[in-house]
């Protein structure tokens, strides 16, 4: 596909199509519910962008389906999570829900899951726990980055507009979790080989997935392309405010940016920020960074003569993460924007 | 796709601007591929980079002559409510673009190669606004880890109205903004000589040219090495008299996370990205990710030299890979 015909693809049919069905969806309850999800831990293997395939380990959705990263958890303050999860492989593994800030002592563990057996988490969320949070497994220190993570959505309660209490409003939200590999360490683990002293990242992934230039095997497969991934690509209109809610997985810190708006910065690390900076690039630290920011949809303010729609990146700007086994730029941790 | 060998997922044009208006102030720039810079060690590092095809009407942009030019890239400064013209002439040898970073324009000229067009053989103007004064900078996005890395970057400017309530020549950071006497613009920026040495399309059909692991050797300060020559060298050191209030541009121009030390100093920090805090942030040091920018006010309150560190941390292992120093004269 060449250029024009992305363009005119991508302003129509496809983009809108695959609109919404990717986002967080919410509607406030006035009574506590229960939250149940069941998690399957398996593994399998993904082709990365340069036809190489790496193993990998995850909190499935079923038995064998490779869920990279969980499917994320949306909740309120006052409901119980009631979460299970079955470990179908043969090592050790656990689901820890980390603290909110650094620092902080998990919000919940299973505890260790031994092979075939079955680990269990039922916590009544707390008021006052609202907030952006990752789960992962620490059993080993490499667990969380061989895809075993996810987030999860604690929404204030009785809201659907709002991080944490008096938070600037949006009417959307989303995660963009944050990911990099080196497939030396994860076909050490697969081969049960020595693992790595050292970690030098071939990989880069958002939601899981890297991105695809048009023109390349995979432009436009919302299962391939991080452009095209509803679960990451920013869609919508002038005022559509996306929560964004960014986790880092990974070893290495990035640099957030984002074009034809900047971002209003509201936390970092969990800590809800003295006041809002409007940013392009925001630091999010490695090994759990998080940070929390809207997406606000406003017009892109420097164009002349005015515009309300158009297509745009999200990108790391350290630009190593735009690549994919050594080159291939443009097959990295990038995203689509899209006023549409 | 080019005299220089094949490249991959570009997307190579150089059509009219849309909607074309006559700017307010306009910019010209060329590329130049064979520049270099000459380190403390004695040692030259290959530079590419932007001309200024106003300022030297006889160089050429592109093709088999890529001259070189200052590095960083001549700024383009502006003021704010100014619609400005920045057009990039590119021969057939290369494909390159600018993208105006922090500026949010229409995507035909936000200068991202896969939603627009990598310029190639001809002229492509960018047409935009300059709502937001503020420290900004301008760099190619074609294969941004190499040709970032390579030098094609420079600083962008947008200074406030001048207020007519202010006498004339009284320079802000933004509308309303602090008052300053002395300005500083210092692009730090770490540098890979083993990437140094690739060509413009390198990686982009795939194979392993090193994009992913980056081992700078050098770090620098608006294009002046930061080991010893950047502690004096008048376009970057500061030199001010007490009761004078310097504006300091800090611009985090490479890809590693960075911290900077102001040598004692406070700094006031008024404004990041081109958008004024909401409340100004004293601070004695700023950690940084790639691009972001923290405009800092500084004023000294006892004479002295004040030794300023920009520290580049692994963006693994958070370890100081290399310092950069320049300073702040107080006399």
């Amino acid at each position: 596909m060449d250029r024009r015909s992305f363009l005119k693809a991508s302003g129509a049919g496809l983009a809108t199509t695959l609109m919404g069905t990717g986002m967080l969806s919410w509607t406030p309850r006035s009574e506590a519910a229960t939250i149940s999800k069941t998690y399957y831990i398996n593994d399998g293997t993904r082709a990365m962008p340069d036809g190489v395939s790496v193993y990998f380990k995850s909190y499935g959705d079923s038995a064998t389906a490779l869920s990279l990263p969980a499917t994320p958890i949306i909740c309120q303050e006052g409901d119980t999570l009631s979460i299970t999860v079955i470990n179908r492989l043969l090592k050790t593994h656990n689901f820890v829900i980390g603290g909110l800030k650094a620092g902080d002592p998990p919000l919940a563990s299973t505890g260790n899951i031994a092979s075939g057996a079955t680990g269990t988490i039922n916590l009544a969320i707390p008021s006052g726990a609202a907030g952006s949070y990752m789960f992962y497994d620490n059993v080993t220190g490499y667990n969380r980055f061989l895809g075993l993570h996810g987030g999860l959505a604690i929404m204030p309660s009785g809201s659907s507009t709002t991080l944490y209490s008096g938070s600037p409003t949006f009417k959307k939200q989303l995660f963009w979790i944050f990911n990099d590999i080196d497939p030396a360490l994860n076909n050490a683990v697969q081969l049960n080989g020595t693992i790595p002293t050292t970690f030098t990242p071939r990989y880069f992934t958002i939601n899981g997935l890297s991105s695809r230039p048009p023109g390349a095997s995979g432009f436009g497969d919302p299962t391939i392309d991080a452009m095209a991934d509803p679960r990451s690509k920013l869609s919508g209109s002038i005022g559509d405010r996306t929560l964004l809610r960014i986790l880092n997985t990974g070893m290495c810190s990035h640099s957030v940016h984002t074009h034809a708006n900047h971002m209003e910065w509201l936390t970092n690390n969990g800590v809800v920020r003295s006041s809002v900076w409007k940013k392009d690039s925001l630091y999010l630290r490695n090994n759990l960074g998080k940070i929390d920011s809207i997406y606000p949809f406003s017009p892109p303010p420097d164009a002349y003569p005015a515009v309300t729609t158009g297509h745009f990146p999200m990108h790391l700007h350290d630009e190593m993460s735009q690549t994919a086994g050594g080159g291939l730029y443009q097959f990295g941790s990038m995203t689509e924007i899209e006023f549409i | 796709m080019s005299g220089m060998g094949q490249a991959c997922y570009v997307y190579p044009g150089a059509p009219a601007t849309p909607a074309l208006v006559t700017a307010d102030i306009s910019f010209s720039r060329g590329i130049y591929m064979n520049g270099s810079m000459l380190m403390d060690d004695g040692k030259s590092v290959t530079i590419w980079g932007f001309t200024d095809l106003a300022a030297a009407p006889g160089t050429m942009a592109g093709g088999n002559n890529g001259m070189g030019g200052s590095f960083p890239s001549p700024a383009i400064r502006v003021t704010e409510g100014q619609i400005v013209h920045t057009s990039l002439t590119v021969g057939n040898m290369w494909m390159h673009t600018i993208h105006h970073h922090g500026i949010e324009p229409s995507t035909e000229n936000d200068g991202v190669g896969h939603f627009s067009y990598d310029i190639y053989n001809g002229t492509y103007t960018y047409q935009w606004k300059a709502s937001s004064a503020g420290t900004y900078f301008y760099h190619c996005h074609v294969n941004t880890p190499l040709h970032a890395e390579m030098g094609m970057y420079g600083g962008l400017i947008i200074d406030p109205k001048p207020l007519s309530t202010d006498p004339v020549g009284t320079k802000r950071a933004f509308s309303n903004g602090p008052i300053y006497d002395v300005e500083a613009i210092w692009a730090c920026d770490e540098i890979d000589p083993a990437l140094h040495t690739l060509a413009w399309n390198a990686g982009t059909c795939g194979g392993d040219v090193g994009l992913n692991n980056f081992h700078p050797k050098y770090f620098i300060i608006t294009g002046v090495d930061g080991a010893s020559s950047a502690l004096t060298n008048p376009g970057v050191a500061v030199n001010m008299k007490l009761g004078q209030t310097a504006l300091v541009r800090y611009i985090c121009a490479g890809f590693f996370p960075q911290k900077i030390t102001f040598g004692g100093l406070t700094a006031s920090v008024v404004a990041s990205d081109g958008r004024p805090l909401p409340a100004a942030w004293s601070t004695t040091s700023i950690e940084a990710s790639s691009a972001e920018r923290y405009d800092c006010i500084i004023k000294p309150t006892t004479t002295g030299t004040y030794t300023v560190t920009v520290q580049f941390l692994h963006w693994i292992t958070g370890a100081v890979l290399g310092t950069a120093k320049t300073r702040i004269n107080v006399t």
